[in-house]
């Protein structure tokens, strides 16, 4: 297997070390000046506080609350008898099974 | 002396800046010019640098509504430091002004002696820069700009994958193949380097 150049040890401690040692820019007294004459040209910036930021930003200090919710709605939901859906149905179906008021008369004529 | 715990922190003169208050940023540039120039003098070559760390820092300032405060203001701004010399060099390879000097015979000496070298001390001993720069340079620029920037990154500064993409803002998974991409591409390049000047008489 042939060995990879780039993966030379001492091939990229040389790269690296001529990388590093790049030549310094000189800084000319006026940089500074310049960068803040761009600045003041653009001038205050709008800042981001707008109805869209300030709603993100609830609902994402909200989001532990309904998660909590969420665990205590399952834990309940879970802990509920369930057979108490099934005898209100079978209350209602018994309920369906008595004579009505005419069936009643009629049986009673 | 400067009592550290009565200078304003970053987040207070972001604040300011926010509220309307421009020449605070001075105060920001005061701070972190010199981390901007940094990262940028590596990246770039001299005669742009100075142009280069004004684009980082005016974008920063039109950015400012961005930052969130969630990383520390250093981190945030060498990221857009990062962005800017990945700007530059997109720009310069659009338009054709990436400069490509000529390998001669003593860059391919250099590299040959390099490579036989047996210890990494033998090779700063040897103190040729020179060469070394030259050649890095010129492998550099037959590179994309993408390709340069984790080159640099990954290769040359020896960062992480994932501070390297944590840098430039794109995916690790992105950095990582085009690390291995990029690492392929010098590889054949040196390779072709080397050959080319045994094949010379």
């Amino acid at each position: 297997m042939r060995s990879r150049i780039s993966e030379n040890e001492a091939l990229k401690k040389a790269f690296q070390h001529a990388y590093l040692a790049k030549e310094s820019a000189v800084r000319g007294e006026t940089w500074r000046s310049q960068i803040m004459r761009r600045v003041r040209k653009i001038g205050p910036l709008e800042s981001s506080a707008g109805f869209w930021p300030a709603f993100e930003h609830l609902v994402w200090s909200l989001v532990p609350v309904i998660c909590l919710l969420i665990v205590a709605l399952t834990a309940l939901l879970l802990s509920l008898d369930l057979d108490l859906g099934h005898d209100y149905l079978g209350t209602v179906t018994a309920e369906l099974e008595k004579p009505t008021l005419s069936e009643l008369f009629r049986f009673g004529s | 002396m400067q009592n550290d715990s009565l200078r304003p922190s970053d987040a207070d003169i972001v604040r300011q800046i926010l509220d309307g208050n421009v020449n605070a940023f001075e105060s920001l540039v005061t701070r972190y010019e010199a981390l901007v120039l940094r990262i940028v003098k590596k990246r770039v070559p001299p005669k742009d640098v100075e142009e280069t760390v004004q684009n980082a820092l005016v974008r920063a300032y039109r950015s400012l509504p961005t930052f969130k405060g969630k990383s520390p203001f250093s981190q945030w701004l060498a990221s857009i430091a990062m962005r800017a010399c990945y700007d530059y060099w997109r720009r310069a390879y659009r338009s054709r002004e990436v400069p490509m000097c000529e390998l001669t015979e003593k860059h391919r000496e250099w590299l040959d002696a390099v490579m036989s070298e047996e210890s990494v001390q033998a090779v700063d001993e040897a103190g040729s820069q020179k060469e070394a720069r030259e050649l890095l340079d010129y492998a550099l620029a037959t590179l994309s700009a993408q390709d340069r920037m984790v080159l640099e990154l990954v290769y040359l500064e020896g960062l992480s994958v994932k501070e390297a993409a944590d840098l430039l803002g794109w995916s690790t998974a992105n950095v990582k193949v085009r690390s291995f991409r990029t690492r392929k591409k010098l590889e054949k390049l040196l390779r072709d380097i080397m050959q080319e000047g045994r094949k010379t008489p």
